[in-house]
């Protein structure tokens, strides 16, 4: 899939390069993107390596364990075949951290949680039930307040910046419940095949 | 209201790390040693997963550089049409799938010329607020698997983010 994707991304850019006469932009475009790869990587490194160690302490000593337990009811209905504890554990505090606006440190935990259930999953080439219901709720997880957004608003002189929180809210619960929705579906259909 | 949100907002991660410390000694575990093994990893992480980052980002670049964007938008609109979608908010719905970063910028330029009160400044903020890069995701969380297969991740994402998009325009209509 990914194959295809990245592929006709790349040679639709081309193409239009070519059409537009924007060729030069296309090459700096190119160079400049890898260079912001990097760049990327390298904030993410610091915190990624941070929250990592402290999650080791917090697994360790059983706290995560405890958390996971705690949540179990929600964790059970939304992920019915996940059993790992460190890997339920990591989901919630990655959607934990998504509400609380801790983007990158979220990343981090949604990362981890992933390469969990990649193991969990025998290294399948094929996503488990689980895996797509966590992507599924990562990409619609809410967020309860929109710093950077409501920061631009006041920038722009707006009367009253947080008046988006709520619709954001509602607009987020919305897309989640749909996702959810999405995933059930497709799973009760492949499991009467 | 959003005085409360955003206090509990800025103490969550600080208080996330107090209970991990005070768990850890609590519990007698050497919580320095622990601290060092984890960052190890997670730095192993971090460079497992950039030649991923520079797939997306090149490719994202691509299409944007080249003009292809400008090309899917004029696609596009008369589909947007058909769902009372005000026109200027068409490149943001496009380019948020795949960049979070260029999409911010996208919501900028749309309420500076709008107006940040305005249906369509306040939409872009609630979209901005509300749906995710979906595309970006994706590569990057499936980027540390070895699934090849993401079977009905795509779809849910996808339907997710254009229910996210519809709820947004419709709420900041009767708003």
């Amino acid at each position: 899939m990914m194959n295809y994707i990245w592929g006709a991304m790349l040679l639709f850019g081309i193409m239009f390069s070519l059409i537009g006469g924007k060729a030069s932009e296309f090459t700096e475009g190119l160079m400049n993107s890898s260079t912001e790869a990097l760049q990327f990587i390298l904030g993410l490194a610091g915190i990624m390596a941070v929250w990592s160690g402290l999650m080791k302490i917090a697994e360790k000593s059983g706290l995560i364990s405890g958390i996971s337990k705690a949540a179990g009811p929600l964790m059970r209905f939304l992920f019915p075949e996940e059993k790992n504890r460190s890997t339920i554990a990591m989901m919630i505090m990655s959607f934990t951290a998504n509400i609380f606006g801790a983007g990158n440190s979220a990343t981090v935990f949604s990362l981890k949680a992933m390469e969990l259930l990649d193991e969990e999953n025998g290294h399948s080439p094929y996503a488990s039930n689980t895996m797509c219901m966590f992507i599924a709720l990562s990409m619609s997880m809410i967020q309860l307040v929109p710093v950077t957004i409501m920061k631009i608003r006041s920038d722009l002189g707006s009367a009253s910046p947080e008046d988006i929180i709520l619709p954001s809210i509602g607009a987020g619960l919305i897309s989640m419940i749909v996702s959810v929705w999405v995933c059930r579906i497709f799973e009760r259909r492949q499991s009467h095949v | 209201m959003s005085d409360i949100l955003s206090a509990f907002s800025m103490v969550f991660l600080p208080a996330v790390i107090t209970v991990i410390l005070i768990w850890g000694i609590k519990s007698r575990i050497p919580i320095y040693d622990v601290f060092i093994e984890g960052a190890r990893e997670g730095l192993k992480t971090a460079v497992d997963i950039l030649p991923f980052i520079l797939g997306i980002f090149v490719a994202i670049e691509a299409l944007t550089s080249s003009g292809a964007m400008d090309f899917t938008e004029k696609l596009v609109q008369p589909v947007f049409r058909l769902f009372a979608i005000p026109e200027e908010l068409i490149p943001l719905i496009i380019l948020r799938p795949v960049s979070g970063s260029g999409s911010l910028a996208v919501v900028e330029s749309i309420m500076e010329e709008a107006g940040p009160d305005s249906f369509a400044g306040r939409a872009a903020a609630v979209m901005a607020g509300s749906c995710e890069t979906v595309f970006y995701v994706l590569a990057l969380y499936f980027g540390v698997t070895s699934v090849k297969k993401m079977r009905h991740a795509f779809a849910a994402g996808l339907i997710g983010y254009a229910a996210g998009i519809l709820a947004s325009v419709y709420i900041c209509l009767i708003i």
